[in-house]
């Protein structure tokens, strides 16, 4: 029963969509249907595997071949079930979501095909087997977030963001194919159960190449999380619908990087772990100095994202050789939760302002949006990491691991960027919400209909409430830890700063720290006064410290470098060299024997009787 | 209709009938181009579902005798190796004839010569006759020199059909004097490939006699595969080719000195391909980074197909470099998958020239809106061009590197950034350029290809892509007893595998890993 | 003295390397002609010698077939130069030379 409940989950959004592309093209009602059709089947398949407890591991052989063998299966563990949950519950709320958003746009078929082929690709992400099954999943998310993100394909921005996106993933995958092969080269197989079992056994098996790999496997989480350096395709991808942009890039897809390194936490070794604590901890930084300056809303909220995977890459980095990335998982699904609860609210709020997202052309949405405003404050408390939501326990979880490992400097990045997180977030809050309005743009706003609310409040109940659920001990399950005792919920709610107060108060206080510099700042403005205090920075950071130049200019000048050496190799060496060179000896070769015939018919003379004289010579004399 | 001397013979003896047949009968011709090679395909559906994965020796076996004073005998058969390319020739060679209605004059010779270049190729992939397998490589090539001198398009057509020309029948008499040399040289009289086999495994040649006979058979053979630096002719003679030809040469034709090389050169020179594996994976790189960088510089699609079509040799070569059964099957994987891949976006392409009138990347654009069905074909042909699991294309490469891994570390690497990057710019410039964006004035009025008939072949060859690609256990089951037969295992002895040194690791060959349970030498 | 074969032989080389002089040099059509005919006859004195010091009739039976093909071949070659002095008005080797690449 099990196993066919997981192939459900894991087949339904396939089905769909490939239903959806043969048949329903132009019948949105129906493609509608059978999207969401999928994918709360899913949630419900899920739910009940959650419930029944179910582990154990089921396959496919997909390729067999001596020494290398790949199967098609599915595994259930607490990690993957709890997973599970996240992926289809926050999928079935978006897909529901998106049937109001979505409303009207010719594509609509297209767009539900293609958020069923993502869960399809995600869920074989959570449930792979072995590595290259999870590679395969990995690359066809990729590419439906290309095809998502360049839904709307006719504006260059949004083709240009897609294949911006897929193109940097890409370039993570390559580091992480070249990992799986040192794996299977160096380890012999590719499926993670005999892979854990072996390392379990045998720690020294590794060798010298035990932190390359783990380096070339992070780099696929540094593509697909967007990681800096590869950080830079995640705010483009905002081009895609709102709905797309919280589903892929902030709950499920771009989480997978973290879920790769929890799930291939057993490959890590100490040097590749600091390293990724170090990458984890300097993208959440530059991420948050980034957000500070955007005026866009949903780039706001991609910054934010960016910043919040940056903590839990480095929550995995810190738990450190023989411990567990429970923390990271736990803080992948509080934000899961409240960042598609922030995105599924901008998006209300651009479907009410007919797609103005410019924040500095809001204001005063509260009173207009009240659904919108209250979910999209609860989201932000929970972001900020306010007692009692839910990102409040998560984000302390990750503080306390590295106050743990007595790795203040991190611990004190966490907390600034928590500071920051609080500033912009509030900036957010402040400018769009409340104060004046700052354009014509809010006069018409009206609340979005229940099919887009409903959502909202759905995603606001583990929003606020997720923290007592002890998804954390759910977690540590996976990786045989012992679980601390459930508490009741006061005593939940005091238990960080009794356990571990620097870190729950530091938290705390940074993040009021940053509420009250926003208070202070955005109450009632009406311009942003921030360029105005810190002058050019300023502007750097409004440019996103022109990385995307940078980068631009760097592809070009190897490109144009490399091309140039091309085109001239390919012109001299091998045009002119090798083709004409050839064709020329021989053209060359008859010209210089066409001298023989002169026509003189005295010089063919002498050449026929010098011939029979050697001919001669040859055939008596030797 | 699962014989195999039908399914060869059905595209001669119609072109046979076509040419005799007075030129009025003009509408006939296409059909019985149609019916013989939808025949074909048929037969060669059946035989590949009939095959038995497993079993020693060939199935389908025809044999006869044809000039035995020189030991030449007509001998036919099928085993894991060849029907998987068989029926990837049957189908290409069906759409090609499919996609033929846009030839306006002289029907009756083009068609002649697409099916006796249809009737070559199935030919020569069942061929078991060293003189056979050249006779009929012979007869596919050939048309395509004629096809592309007379219903070329393109100011340099002529320079390219002479290129292609001289090029390939340089080529080709290489591998001939390869072919011949063996013959020769083993002394067995005989051009029958199992004979010639069992002869050559009792007494091998010398060492030096197969260095140098695989070094012949190497680049002959390689000169017809496009192997860099011997490619120029690809690139610019495809271009230059109406697209049947273009399907057929880059989808099929191509693929026969992989075959050779892997059928001939691989069993019967062992020692020989020892000496000039290194080269062959350095070329092999040289094929998909340089060709891949050409091609992003392309403005023309069929130059940017042309160049991925040769880039995508490298990993074929580099599977054969391999030495392995893994290497080794991916090879025939990834000859299966762009044969189709190359013949479905020639095919697109094709549909665009003659539509449109320019397949000039800056001219045109915005396309998807237009003619979304094609759009969508071509999309998908791109991402599998760029090795995007789902199609057949992504488990060949996979299996080529890992294949190669051990014995070609640093090629890998590189090749690997070949695959996954510098493939995924190009192809998804060609979409950025072509397909998305607004749509000009210009192309408003465009059709998109209507009808059963016109979207036939795109469907037939992405869904064999689609279903290769899902299942490839379908192809790699029968293909790789055969290779494991033919590849000596364990041939890489002294490669490092490994790159720890200090504890002693695991040694990968070629035998199957150790389960958890059982007893491994630390 | 007795003329010895050799001596026919040294003659006949001599007679022989005269005509093939005047054929590589002259540049008078007629006056290669002759000399073709001077070196017919050179080798046909070999034949003759030779046949008298061997014993044999075989080499005079041959000289018969020599100077019957080179009265053939005078016929036509006469023709032939005959005619093209009427085509080209000279017979001057050197102005004949179409038949270059």
């Amino acid at each position: 029963m099990n196993a066919f409940l997981t192939w459900l989950v894991l087949l339904a959004p396939a089905g769909a969509a490939v239903v959806i592309t043969l048949t329903a093209l132009r019948r949105p009602a129906t493609a509608a249907r059978w999207s969401i059709g999928a994918i709360l089947v899913a949630f419900a398949a899920s739910l009940v595997l959650f419930r029944a407890g179910a582990t154990g591991e089921t396959a496919v052989v997909w390729l067999d071949l001596p020494g290398l063998r790949v199967d098609f299966g599915l595994r259930l563990d607490p990690l993957s079930l709890l997973m599970l949950l996240v992926v289809t519950g926050v999928g079935s709320a978006i897909h529901i979501y998106s049937w109001g958003y979505m409303r009207g746009d010719p594509g609509l078929p297209r767009y539900f095909a293609g958020l069923s082929l993502f869960s399809f690709a995600m869920l074989g992400i959570v449930l792979a087997t072995n590595l290259l099954q999870l590679f395969v999943f990995w690359e066809l998310v990729g590419v439906s977030s290309y095809l998502l993100i360049g839904f709307w394909y006719e504006r260059p921005a949004a083709a240009d963001a897609a294949k911006k996106a897929f193109l940097t993933n890409r370039v993570g995958d390559f580091g992480f194919l070249l990992g799986i092969i040192l794996v299977w080269s160096v380890l012999g197989t590719l499926n993670l159960a005999e892979l854990s079992a072996k390392l379990r056994a045998a720690p020294p098996a590794w060798g010298a190449a035990a932190t390359a790999a783990g380096l070339l496997v992070f780099c696929g989480a540094v593509g697909k999380s967007a990681q800096f350096p590869l950080h830079v395709w995640l705010p483009d991808a905002m081009e895609g619908p709102t709905p797309v942009s919280a589903l892929i890039h902030a709950a499920t897809m771009v989480a997978a990087g973290v879920y790769l390194l929890c799930r291939l936490f057993f490959l890590l070794n100490a040097p590749a772990l600091e390293v990724i604590a170090w990458t984890g901890g300097l993208t959440a930084l530059l991420a948050a100095l980034l957000a500070l300056q955007q005026n866009d809303i949903k780039r706001i909220l991609a910054y934010s994202t960016l910043s919040q995977l940056g903590y839990m890459v480095m929550a995995v980095g810190l738990s450190g050789a023989g411990g567990h990335p429970a923390p990271a998982m736990y803080h992948l699904t509080t934000h899961a939760f409240f960042k598609a609860l922030l995105f599924l609210a901008a998006g209300a709020v651009i479907h009410a302002l007919h797609h103005e997202q410019d924040i500095w052309k809001m204001g005063g949405l509260a009173r207009k949006l009240p659904v919108t405003f209250w979910t999209f404050l609860a989201g932000t408390l929970a972001l900020c990491g306010a007692p009692p939501f839910s990102g409040f326990f998560s984000k302390d979880t990750i503080l306390t691991l590295a106050w743990e490992r007595e790795h203040y400097a991190l611990l004190a990045l966490g907390v600034g960027v928590a500071a920051l997180t609080a500033f912009y977030m509030f900036r957010l809050v402040l400018v769009a919400f409340t104060g004046p309005a700052k354009s014509q743009a809010p006069d018409h706003a009206h609340e979005a209909p229940p099919v887009m609310t409903v959502p909202l409040v759905a995603l606001a109940v583990p929003t606020l409430l997720a923290g007592f659920w002890g998804i954390d001990r759910g977690y540590a399950r996976q990786y045989g830890a012992e679980a601390a005792a459930a508490h009741g919920w006061a005593a939940h709610l005091f238990e960080p700063f009794a356990h571990a107060p620097m870190a729950a108060w530091g938290g705390l206080l940074a993040a009021a720290a940053g509420f009250v510099a926003a208070w202070t700042l955005y109450r009632r403005a009406v311009s942003d006064p921030l360029p105005g205090l810190l002058g050019a920075p300023a502007r750097w950071l409004r440019d996103r410290l022109y990385f995307d130049e940078l980068y631009a200019a760097l592809i070009a000048a190897t490109q144009d470098l490399l091309a140039r050496v091309v085109a001239a190799v390919d012109r001299w060496v091998l045009a002119a060299g090798l083709v004409r060179g050839t064709a020329g000896v021989f053209e060359l070769t008859g010209r210089l024997l066409r001298h023989v015939h002169t026509g003189n018919l005295q010089t063919y003379a002498l050449l026929l009787a010098a011939g029979a004289v050697v001919l001669l010579w040859w055939t008596l004399a030797r | 209709m699962a014989n195999l001397t039908f399914i060869v013979f059905c595209p001669l003896v119609a072109a046979l009938v076509i040419a005799l047949l007075p030129r009025t009968f003009n509408v006939l011709f296409r059909l019985l181009a149609l019916g013989a090679t939808f025949l074909s395909l048929v037969g060669a559906v059946r035989v590949f579902l009939a095959l038995e994965p497993g079993a020693a020796g060939l199935q389908f076996e025809q044999q006869a005798s044809w000039i035995a004073a020189l030991g030449i005998g007509y001998h036919v058969g099928v085993d894991g190796l060849n029907a998987g390319l068989l029926l990837m020739g049957a189908l290409v060679a069906f759409a090609a004839v499919c996609v033929s209605r846009e030839i306006t004059e002289r029907h009756q010779v083009y068609y002649v010569l697409l099916l006796l270049m249809a009737g070559g190729i199935l030919g020569a992939f069942v061929a078991f006759d060293l003189f056979l397998f050249y006779v009929f490589h012979e007869l596919a090539l050939v048309p395509t020199f004629i096809l592309i001198g007379l219903w070329g398009r393109g100011e340099d057509r002529n320079f390219a059909t002479f290129q292609i020309t001289l090029y390939l029948s340089l080529g080709a008499l290489i591998a001939l004097a390869g072919l011949i040399a063996l013959y020769v040289l083993a002394g067995a009289d005989t051009f029958n490939l199992p004979e010639l086999t069992r002869h050559l495994a009792a007494q091998p040649l010398s060492a030096r006699a197969q260095s140098v006979i695989f070094g012949l058979l190497l680049f002959g053979f390689g000169v017809l595969v496009s192997l860099w630096p011997f490619h120029t002719w690809a690139p610019t003679g495809y271009a230059a080719a109406p697209t049947a030809a273009a399907m057929l040469h880059a989808g099929v034709l191509k693929k026969f000195g992989l075959y050779g090389l892997i059928r001939v050169a691989l069993p019967l020179l062992p020692e020989g391909a020892r000496d000039w594996v290194n080269l062959l994976a350095w070329l092999a790189l040289g094929n998909l980074l340089y060709c891949g960088l050409v091609a992003m510089r392309q403005r023309d699609l069929n130059l940017l197909i042309g160049n991925s079509s040769v880039a995508h040799m490298g990993f074929a070569f580099l599977g054969i470099a391999s030495l392995s059964v893994v290497g080794v099957t991916g090879t025939v994987v990834v000859m299966i998958a762009h044969g189709l891949l190359a013949a479905l976006s020639f095919a697109v392409s094709g549909y665009l020239h003659r539509n449109l009138g320019t397949v000039n990347l800056d001219q045109l654009g915005g396309l998807l809106r237009a003619m979304p069905f094609l759009g969508g074909v071509m999309v998908m042909a791109m991402f599998a061009g760029c090795g995007l699991p789902g199609f057949a294309n992504f488990p060949g490469e996979a299996l080529t590197l890992f294949g190669a891994w051990p014995a070609h570390r640093t090629v890998v690497i590189l090749a690997a950034w070949g695959a996954l990057v510098i493939a995924a710019v190009y192809m998804l410039r060609a979409v950025r350029a072509l397909w998305h964006g607004p749509l000009p004035e210009r192309w408003r009025d465009v059709r998109d290809a209507r009808g059963a008939w016109v979207r036939l072949p795109f469907v037939l060859l992405l869904g064999a892509l689609v279903i290769f690609g899902c299942a490839p256990r379908l192809l790699t089951d029968q293909i790789r007893p055969v290779v494991a037969r033919l590849v000596e295992p364990g041939a890489k002895v002294g490669a490092a595998t490994v790159l720890a040194e200090a504890a002693p690791a695991p040694r990968f060959t070629a035998q199957p890993p150790a389960l958890p349970g059982q007893e491994v030498a630390w | 003295m007795n003329p010895g074969l050799e001596h026919y032989l040294v003659v006949s080389a001599l007679l022989f390397c005269l005509g093939l002089v005047g054929v590589v040099l002259r540049r008078n059509l007629l006056v290669i002609y002759m000399s073709l005919e001077l070196m017919l006859n050179a080798a046909n004195l070999a034949l003759v010698a030779a046949s008298r010091f061997v014993g044999n009739l075989d080499g005079q039976v041959m000289v018969f077939f020599v100077v019957t093909v080179a009265a053939a071949e005078v016929a036509v070659g006469l023709a032939l130069i005959v005619a093209l002095y009427r085509r080209r008005q000279t017979a001057h080797v050197e102005d004949l030379t179409t038949l270059r690449l």
